[in-house]
C-alpha cells in the first residue's frame, strides 16, 4: 500500500467535507475497499473523487460508464481495425506481428498500470446493466485481469483508491454491494450549504449568499416538483445573480427571483416555480 | 466484537453478511475506529449497503447502545386476525358477538369496513398476547366500548440520550425518508422499469461487425471489406391498459399518471388503452372511453411477444366480473363475461401482469381482486411490486 506523507483525506480546496464522509473515505482506503456513493444528483459524489485526488496528490482516472458499455472496454481494447489496416498497407511504424502494439489500456487498465497510486472514479455505474457490475467484481476483487489476445495478466501495481457513484434509487446487485463500502450523501443542510457556497465564491456578498440560500431552500420545498434543484444549480444560480449588474440582494427577500430557469430545468417545474414566486411577490 | 449488534441488525431486517462483519472486525483491528462516532459511521458504511436501511440501522443502533425499544411490526398480523374475525362473523354472528361480549344488533349496523376497524381496535385493546389468531375468544367479557388502551405499534418515547452524539444522531432518524415505503416517483418507476428491455438490431447499419469484416477481408485476399450491422435498439412492444373510470381509481390517479408518463417517454412502441373497472369487449384509445374503441379480439393479430401491463384496482361488484352482461355500459354487453375476456387476453399475451395500486395486504378483502389475481400475476404498484412485475414480464418462456 502506498504510504505517502499524506494518506489521510481531509478535504480539498473546492470541496466541503463533512466529518462522517471523511472517516468513511479514510476507512475505505485503509481497508482497500471500493467506496460506493449514492445520493441525489448534485450532492457532490463525483466532486468527492476529484477532491480526494487533489488532496492526496494522486492522479485521477475517470471511467464514465455508459449504458451499452462492456467491461472489456474499461479494461483494454484490442484495436483490430488498425492492425488490419497496417497489415494491408504496412505504412506504419508498428510491428504488425506483435499484438501488444495494438492493445490499448482502458480506464481501469490505466489505473492498474500507473506507476503511482491513483484515484479511480467509476462514475454512474447504475447506467450499465447488471452484467457489467458482476463482471467488474472479480477484477476489483483480484486487482487483476487477463488480456485474452496475448494471454497476459495485468496486475495492479498500486491498488487504486476506487470511488464508485450511483444515482439509482434501485440497489445494485448483492455480491457487488458486498465488496464495497457504502455511503449515501444526504442533501446538505443550509449551514453546510453556506460553507459550500463560501468555498466556491471567495468574495461573495454576505447578504446575497444568505438570501440566495434562503430562497433556494424555500424553492426546494415547493410541492410536486419533479427535479429539485441541487447544489450544482444553486452555484450556477448565484453565478448568474452575480453576473447581473442590475440585481440587488434584497430583491430576493421581496420575492423577485430572476433566472429561475437556472434552478428548474423541466418546463412544468419551471412554470410551477414562476407561479409561486410571482404569487409571493403580491403578498 | 459487537456480535449482538450484528444479530440485531439481521433480525430487524437489514441484509447484513458475515463477510461484511469480518471486514468490520478488520477495521476494528486496524485501530482506525477510535470512538462510538467512528463506529457508527464505519459500521454503517461497511454493513449497510442501501440508504433504505439507514433508518433501520439508526433504530438498531439506538437500541443496542442506548436501549431505545425497537418498534413492533404487528400491523399486518392484526389485519390478518381482524379478517379472520370478519369471516367468523359472517358465518356465525351470534357466537362471535357472545364471545366478545357485545350486542349482535350493534355490530350488525356496521359496514364491513367499520367492522374490521372495530375488530382491529379490539385486538389492540388487549394487553396480553394475541398471537396465532385464535385467542380472541379468550378475551370475552371486556367492555366493547372501552377506552383505547395500550397500542402495540403506537407512539413511543425515544430513550434518553446521555450526550453520546452518535446515539443522538441515530435517535434523530435522519434517514426516515429513504426507507422503502416512500411514494412512487417517476425516477423510481424509471429505475424499476429499466430492465424491461428487449434489444434487437434496428435502424441504420452503422456498427462495424469486426468478425465478419475480418472473414470477408480474408475471402477477399486481404482487400479490406467492411461489414456493417444495425445497432441494437430496444424493440419491446408494450401495451398499457389503464383503469381510469369511476371514482374507485381516483386515489391512485397520481401514481398511474407517473407510470403512464414514464412509459410514453421510455418505450418506442407503447400503446395505451383505457377501460373502466374491468375489460369487456373493447379497450379504448381515448381516455374518455368514447371515440376509439378497439375490440380485444383484434389483439390476437398483435405480436404475442408484446408485454401487456394492466393497471387497475380490480375492485368492483362481483357480477361486473362474472355475469354475462356485467358491464355497467349497455353498449358493451356481448354475452361474454369479463372474466372470460381477461382469460382470453392472458392466453394471447403470455407475458402479462396486473398492477394493482391497492396495497397488497388489502387484497384479501375484495373478491374480485382475488379472482383476477388467479388469471394475471398481480403485483402491487409499488417499487418492490414493479420490480417483481418486470421480472415476471421478462421471464423467458
Amino acid at each position: 500500500m502506498y504510504q505517502g506523507p499524506n494518506t489521510e483525506f481531509q478535504g480539498a480546496k473546492k470541496y466541503v467535507l463533512d466529518q462522517e464522509l471523511a472517516s468513511i473515505v479514510n476507512i475505505s482506503m485503509k481497508l482497500e475497499m471500493p467506496l460506493l456513493l449514492k445520493g441525489e444528483p448534485g450532492t457532490g459524489k463525483t466532486m468527492l473523487a476529484h477532491a480526494i485526488a487533489e488532496s492526496l496528490n494522486m492522479p485521477l482516472i475517470v471511467l464514465n460508464v455508459k449504458s451499452s458499455m462492456k467491461l472489456i472496454e474499461a479494461l483494454y481494447q484490442y484495436d483490430t481495425l488498425t492492425r488490419l489496416n497496417d497489415s494491408r498497407f504496412g505504412d506504419s511504424k508498428r510491428d504488425v506481428s506483435d499484438i501488444n502494439e495494438y492493445i490499448k489500456m482502458g480506464k481501469i487498465g490505466q489505473a492498474f498500470c500507473a506507476d503511482q497510486r491513483t484515484v479511480l472514479l467509476i462514475d454512474e455505474i447504475d447506467k450499465a446493466d447488471t452484467d457489467f457490475q458482476d463482471d467488474m467484481l472479480d477484477v476489483l476483487d483480484q486487482m487483476q485481469f487477463d488480456i485474452i489476445e496475448t494471454d497476459k495478466t495485468i496486475t495492479a501495481r498500486n491498488r487504486p483508491v476506487i470511488i464508485i457513484t450511483s444515482n439509482a434509487k434501485k440497489d445494485l446487485s448483492d455480491p457487488f454491494l458486498g465488496r464495497c463500502n457504502f455511503h449515501h450523501i444526504a442533501f446538505p443542510d443550509p449551514k453546510m450549504m453556506r460553507k459550500i457556497i463560501d468555498v466556491h465564491f471567495q468574495d461573495i456578498d454576505e447578504r446575497l449568499a444568505q438570501n440566495a440560500i434562503d430562497a433556494f431552500y424555500t424553492m426546494r420545498d415547493i410541492d410536486g416538483v419533479e427535479k429539485k434543484p441541487a447544489t450544482r444549480e444553486l452555484i450556477n444560480w448565484i453565478r448568474a445573480l452575480n453576473a447581473d449588474p442590475d440585481f440587488r440582494a434584497k430583491d430576493l427577500v421581496k420575492g423577485q427571483l430572476p433566472f429561475l430557469g437556472v434552478l428548474f430545468k423541466k418546463s412544468p417545474d419551471y412554470e410551477r416555480a414562476t407561479n409561486i414566486a410571482s404569487r409571493r411577490r403580491l403578498f | 466484537m459487537f456480535l449482538n449488534f450484528f444479530y440485531i441488525l439481521k433480525e430487524i431486517g437489514i441484509p447484513v453478511s458475515p463477510t461484511a462483519f469480518l471486514t468490520l472486525q478488520k477495521a476494528l483491528h486496524l485501530g482506525i475506529i477510535a470512538n462510538l462516532n467512528d463506529f457508527y459511521t464505519c459500521a454503517r458504511a461497511i454493513l449497510v449497503k442501501s440508504e433504505r436501511y439507514f433508518d433501520l440501522y439508526d433504530q438498531a443502533f439506538a437500541h443496542h447502545f442506548e436501549g431505545v425499544p425497537l418498534p413492533d411490526s404487528d400491523g399486518f398480523e392484526v389485519d390478518e386476525i381482524a379478517r379472520a374475525m370478519l369471516d367468523e362473523w359472517l358465518k356465525n354472528p351470534k357466537e362471535l358477538a357472545d364471545a366478545l361480549g357485545i350486542d349482535e344488533e350493534q355490530l350488525k349496523k356496521l359496514t364491513p369496513e367499520e367492522l374490521i376497524e372495530y375488530f382491529k381496535e379490539r385486538l389492540k385493546d388487549q394487553d396480553g398476547e394475541h398471537h396465532g389468531g385464535n385467542k380472541w375468544i379468550g378475551t370475552g367479557g371486556t367492555s366493547p366500548v372501552g377506552h383505547s388502551g395500550h397500542h402495540p405499534g403506537g407512539m413511543r418515547v425515544g430513550g434518553q440520550s446521555r450526550n453520546k452524539s452518535a446515539v443522538k444522531v441515530a435517535g434523530e432518524r435522519r434517514y426516515k425518508d429513504y426507507s422503502t415505503k416512500g411514494p412512487l416517483t417517476q425516477a423510481k418507476i424509471g429505475e424499476a422499469l429499466k430492465r424491461l428491455r428487449n434489444l434487437r438490431p434496428a435502424g441504420p447499419k452503422d456498427v462495424l461487425n469486426i468478425d465478419e469484416t475480418i472473414r470477408e477481408t480474408m475471402k477477399n485476399a486481404g482487400e479490406i471489406e467492411l461489414i456493417f450491422d444495425a445497432a441494437l435498439k430496444d424493440r419491446l412492444k408494450v401495451i398499457l391498459a389503464i383503469d381510469n373510470g369511476g371514482w374507485s381509481m381516483d386515489p391512485y390517479i397520481h401514481v398511474v399518471q407517473t407510470l403512464f408518463d414514464y412509459a410514453r417517454s421510455q418505450f418506442d412502441e407503447v400503446k395505451t388503452y383505457f377501460f373502466h373497472n374491468t375489460i369487456y369487449d373493447s379497450l379504448w384509445e381515448d381516455p374518455a372511453r368514447y371515440k376509439k374503441p378497439r375490440n380485444i379480439m383484434e389483439f390476437t393479430r398483435m405480436d404475442p411477444e408484446t408485454r401487456l401491463i394492466i393497471v387497475g384496482d380490480a375492485s368492483m361488484a362481483p357480477y361486473e366480473l362474472m355475469a354475462n352482461d356485467g358491464s355497467i355500459h349497455i353498449s358493451e354487453r356481448s354475452g361474454r363475461p369479463s372474466i372470460q375476456q381477461l382469460n382470453f387476453l392472458r392466453e394471447t399475451f403470455s407475458h402479462s401482469v396486473w398492477l394493482n395500486p391497492v396495497s397488497e395486504n388489502m387484497w384479501g378483502y375484495s373478491h374480485t381482486i382475488l379472482a383476477i389475481a388467479k388469471i394475471f400475476p398481480m403485483f402491487e404498484l409499488s417499487l418492490d411490486g414493479l420490480e417483481k412485475a418486470v421480472s415476471a414480464l421478462m421471464r423467458k418462456n
